[in-house]
């Protein structure tokens, strides 16, 4: 290493550190603090250069690092191994993890947090397979994929309350309510590609939600909708005592009541849903709408010269993609008994979009890896309250740097003529 | 010889601009017909009108079957080639570059491949009816693929493979939707003379053996003047001569028009 590169990287630490002064100034050093009557600045210059000077010494460190050109490929050369584990034994590791989430519930350390965690990375993970379709196959950008996860819940939670029927009627109707929001949204946008898609998925991804907001009369506006049904176990309710007439769980297995029967119960049913999502989407993949589907991610011109019916294939998408988020929709809803429209604001429809990007678009086991990695992440910082989206963010910069293309980014051909070499 | 092809008084305008001028010919089943003429004389949009992607100014085009006449101005889109049959190559390649070799042969066979899966239904019930249909669409793409010679690269991405592969791959993905009429917008563009020479023989296969009418655009002459049984020549959207390979290398016109007159 010469002496010129060292003087340079010194240089380009202490531009790094000016824009660190700039940041953490304002944001660290002037704390205001309430005395009496009134606010007042307690300056906090300690910590603020603790942090400048962190990031200038990291910053040379890493400049340092990068002109030997053979350490910086440690991480991702780490990360690499680990994609092409997964690739080859592609089958053994989802059979693994699946046999790991169906005993999760029952391992020694399981407790109730960490079965809420399980579920909401599980409702992600379906959220995150159902998106794949439209974003990852079909290559249409979607933003406001939120909005079938509401029109789903909604749905459910409407049909729960107003008849009464039970979760595994609501279940399809919700889905098929999303499925058709999803062909409302796609017919408007058929011509539009990439940036502007994206932007007219946002907006209605707003729209429903705006809607859910001042449709007082149907939706109960920002008030939400409560006492939504639980889910019962095929008709046996998860009750401590059960209403007239009525058997309910623990007593039909002779068990002590807990209220963990339920949430394992909710665990299940997300798994189900999930895998029902998954095994759906490597099927349809290889069929020809799903090879269109690709084709049109690639090619649309091309498509069209061929014969394929871009209006059918993009329509199909955005209905099947929908579909499951409205079945996610519903399972958020009855797990939550009560919905408001703040629980689908723009940052969810962000979050799973993520997921899908960094997972690797089109690589199913790229959406699970991804959902844990930032799902969990995210929760593991929960003391840090509004901070740990720092942790999220720094999560995302860090698949970006090191897996650009996404955590998994390799394609399998749906069909082989030669079959499977290895 | 039975007309496959005719193209009656064809006007194209953009704004102010004419790209096409009262442009009248006619192709015949079994053989090439070349469309030349210097840059901008107007190939491509003649193409992009029979295709579908252009909707003419003004003329007809006419497709023939065994006795009756479709009008292609009625078809647009997707339709040019699910109805009419009618299927083009593209002068900067268009495969699906992530998609396998075999993928893109199948995507050409959506439509039949579409209906055999019950629209999706008998195949996610794995019916042995679409089995049995799906291997077909993949014998139809092997016997392609036989033929250029790309068989064992089946399995690999069409973007990995080399750009003269790419141009045979385009070609016969079009023919796998069993074309009446092919359209070949400057198949031999970047191709060496030994990769032409292939695609010269691979065009007269499909010209006799398939009983495909050929229609090309080529500023490649060894090409057009190889193969080809008609030559219509263009020029600022007008056509300037009409007649077989060897009249067209000694037309008057045809040279002015690619030389400029002598002082």
């Amino acid at each position: 290493m010469e002496k010129k590169d060292i003087i340079q990287s010194f240089k380009d630490s202490l531009f790094t550190g000016l824009i660190a002064l700039a940041l953490f100034g304002p944001i660290v050093g002037l704390r205001t603090a309430s005395k009496g009557e009134g606010l007042f600045i307690t300056p906090q210059w300690g910590v603020v250069f603790l942090l400048v000077g962190l990031c200038i010494l990291g910053r040379f460190l890493i400049n340092l690092n990068s002109s030997r050109k053979t350490e910086i490929t440690f991480f991702s050369k780490f990360t690499s191994k680990f994609s092409a584990i997964t690739e080859d034994k592609a089958k053994h590791f989802a059979i693994t993890a699946i046999l790991f989430a169906v005993v999760f519930p029952f391992l020694p350390f399981t407790d109730r947090y960490f079965m809420d965690v399980a579920i909401m990375i599980l409702t992600y993970i379906m959220l995150g397979w159902g998106l794949n379709i439209v974003v990852g196959l079909a290559g249409l950008l979607d933003l406001g994929y939120v909005a079938f996860y509401a029109v789903g819940a909604y749905s459910y939670a409407l049909i729960a309350t107003t008849f009464g029927w039970s979760f595994w009627i609501c279940l399809p109707l919700a889905g098929l309510f999303a499925a058709f929001f999803g062909i409302l949204l796609g017919f408007p946008v058929l011509r539009l590609r990439g940036d502007y898609l994206a932007i007219v998925t946002l907006g209605f991804g707003e729209i429903i939600r705006i809607i859910l907001i001042n449709w007082y009369e149907v939706t109960n506006g920002p008030d939400g909708i409560t006492g939504i049904p639980r889910p019962s176990f095929f008709g046996l309710p998860f009750k401590r005592s059960p209403d007239e007439g009525e058997t309910s769980f623990h007593l039909f297995f002779n068990l002590e009541y807990s209220t963990m029967h339920r949430i394992i119960f909710l665990y299940y049913l997300i798994l189900v849903l999930a895998l029902i999502t998954n095994y759906f989407t490597l099927k349809i993949r290889k069929l020809p709408v799903g090879r269109a589907w690709e084709a049109l991610r690639e090619d649309e011109i091309a498509c069209k010269s061929l014969g394929v019916n871009p209006t059918n294939t993009k329509l199909t998408a955005f209905a099947i993609g929908a579909m499951f988020g409205g079945f996610a929709g519903s399972f958020f809803a009855t797990r939550q008994a009560f919905i408001s429209p703040e629980s689908f604001t723009f940052i969810e429809s962000a979050i799973i979009v993520a997921i899908v990007v960094l997972g690797g678009m089109g690589s199913q086991t790229g959406v699970v890896l991804a959902s844990i990695f930032l799902i969990g992440i995210t929760e593991m910082f929960r003391d840090l309250e509004q901070y740990r989206m720092i942790a999220f963010g720094g999560a995302m910069v860090l698949i970006m740097v090191f897996k650009p293309k996404g955590i998994l980014a390799n394609r399998k051909p749906t069909i082989l003529m030669h079959g499977d070499k290895k | 010889m039975s007309n496959l092809l005719s193209v009656e008084n064809l006007t194209m305008k953009f704004g102010g601009l004419t790209a096409i001028d009262d442009l009248s010919f006619d192709a015949k089943n079994n053989q090439i017909t070349s469309i030349i003429g210097p840059n901008g004389a107007g190939k491509t949009t003649v193409f992009n009108c029979l295709t579908g992607f252009y909707k003419p100014t003004n003329g007809q085009m006419f497709l023939h079957k065994e006795d009756s006449k479709i009008s292609l101005r009625k078809y647009t889109d997707f339709k040019i080639a699910y109805v009419a049959k009618v299927a083009r190559t593209f002068q900067n390649i268009r495969l699906f570059p992530a998609m396998s070799v075999l993928e893109n042969l199948l995507v050409a066979q959506h439509n039949e491949l579409m209906v055999a899966s019950g629209y999706s239904l008998f195949g996610l019930l794995n019916l042995k009816s679409y089995r049995d249909k799906e291997q077909l669409a993949v014998d139809k793409a092997k016997y392609w693929l036989d033929i250029i010679g790309l068989t064992h690269r089946a399995d690999d991405n069409a973007g990995d493979l080399p750009y003269g592969d790419q141009r045979k791959l385009e070609i016969v993905r079009a023919m796998c939707i069993e074309p009446r009429l092919l359209c070949l917008d400057e198949p031999a563009a970047g191709l060496n003379p030994k990769e032409s020479a292939e695609l010269n023989k691979l065009l007269k296969f499909i010209k006799t053996e398939k009983q495909t009418g050929i229609l090309l655009i080529e500023h490649d002459m060894s090409v057009v003047m190889g193969i080809s049984d008609h030559v219509v020549v263009l020029n600022y959207g007008k056509k300037i001569f009409e007649g077989t390979a060897d009249q067209t290398k000694n037309s008057k016109e045809v040279i002015e028009a690619y030389l400029g007159v002598d002082e």
